[in-house]
């Protein structure tokens, strides 16, 4: 087979043959260059494509199970896109390490002993509305008039209602932002803000983070996101640890 | 608060991670992936609002849509 499918690279410094534990229970290996490896299994010299959405997801599991041996293993990884594949045999991946050496060994020297989290906080639209309503006279006036008016006259209040709330909605969600987003950089190394995601429903997403946090501090990462879920009105769904899939193409080193 | 990894609830996470980010190689022993209509990048998309793990409903009328658009822009 001329193509090798990369999971990941590490430093072990020593082969490993993991076995049959690659995607479509293929043999996983590594390919060694002075102390980096790279984690692979031999494949045809063409990208996985399937229209079957389960073998697409044991697909994209197994990736992370490779990964997350390695990791277990070697303590630091470089984790790659899923579906690389790298066209040639063992030398040519072999040459592609050497001519890559001193950046993935940078690479890898910035992510050993840390992690990446997730970090998604939510709040309650309905709650945040109702204290919106409260503290603003302006907002409380144009409700009144709202349900007072007769018909023609309450809709136009209720469009003005609903504009000005808008608007003090996201200047809120603004104001949480920093404030959340500084409570939580004061603690990890880097972040990424992510886009957020929209869904139906009353709790929306206010923030969604990838950060990346030294193994010694993640205990007051959970400390801060324990603060921030007891807040009344927000919640933190707090996902990892992860390898840094999204810190590995920053170039901040 | 304990970070969650447990896979049947963090997949979405997961596919985040694995589908969109990575170290990208760039080299030209590289497969390119580049306009290959991989059913794993549609289900990025499909399942990136979702509440459980897998909702194959939601899954499957997502994915004619994307392999309806595909086909048209042929």
């Amino acid at each position: 087979m001329d193509g090798r499918y990369i999971y990941c690279i590490t430093d072990g410094g020593k082969n490993i043959s993991p076995g049959k534990i690659g995607i479509e229970k293929a043999e996983v290996y590594t390919i060694s260059f002075c102390n980096l490896l790279a984690v692979v299994h031999n494949c045809e010299a063409k990208a996985y494509y399937s229209e079957d959405e389960d073998a697409v997801i044991n697909w994209i599991i197994t990736h992370q199970q490779v990964v997350d041996e390695a990791w277990k293993r070697f303590g630091t990884v470089l984790p790659i896109t899923f579906n690389t594949i790298i066209k040639g045999n063992t030398e040519d991946v072999r040459a592609w390490l050497k001519q890559e050496y001193e950046s993935l060994c940078k690479k890898i020297r910035r992510f050993r002993g840390k992690a990446e989290y997730g970090i998604q906080v939510f709040w309650d639209i309905n709650m945040i509305e109702g204290i919106l309503v409260d503290r603003d006279t302006g907002l409380k006036g144009l409700q009144r008039e709202m349900t007072s008016k007769t018909d023609g006259i309450a809709y136009m209040y209720k469009q003005k209602f609903e504009k000005r709330l808008k608007a003090e909605i996201e200047a809120e969600a603004e104001l949480c932002f920093k404030k959340l987003y500084n409570q939580i950089k004061a603690h990890v190394e880097d972040i990424f803000v992510e886009k957020i995601k929209r869904k139906e429903g009353n709790t929306q997403m206010l923030m969604n983070l990838s950060c990346l946090v030294p193994k010694d501090r993640r205990s007051y990462v959970g400390e801060e996101i324990e603060k921030i879920n007891s807040t009344n009105g927000l919640s933190v769904r707090f996902t990892g640890p992860w390898p840094p899939y999204s810190f590995v193409e920053l170039d901040r080193i | 608060m304990k970070p969650i990894r447990e896979r049947d609830v963090t997949f979405i996470d997961l596919v985040d991670r694995v589908l969109d980010k990575g170290l990208v190689i760039r080299a030209d022993i590289i497969i390119s992936l580049a306009g290959i209509p991989l059913v794993g990048i549609n289900l990025g998309a499909a399942i990136a609002g979702m509440e459980t793990m897998l909702r194959y409903g939601i899954m499957e009328e997502w994915d004619k849509e994307i392999r309806g658009e595909a086909i048209c822009q042929k």
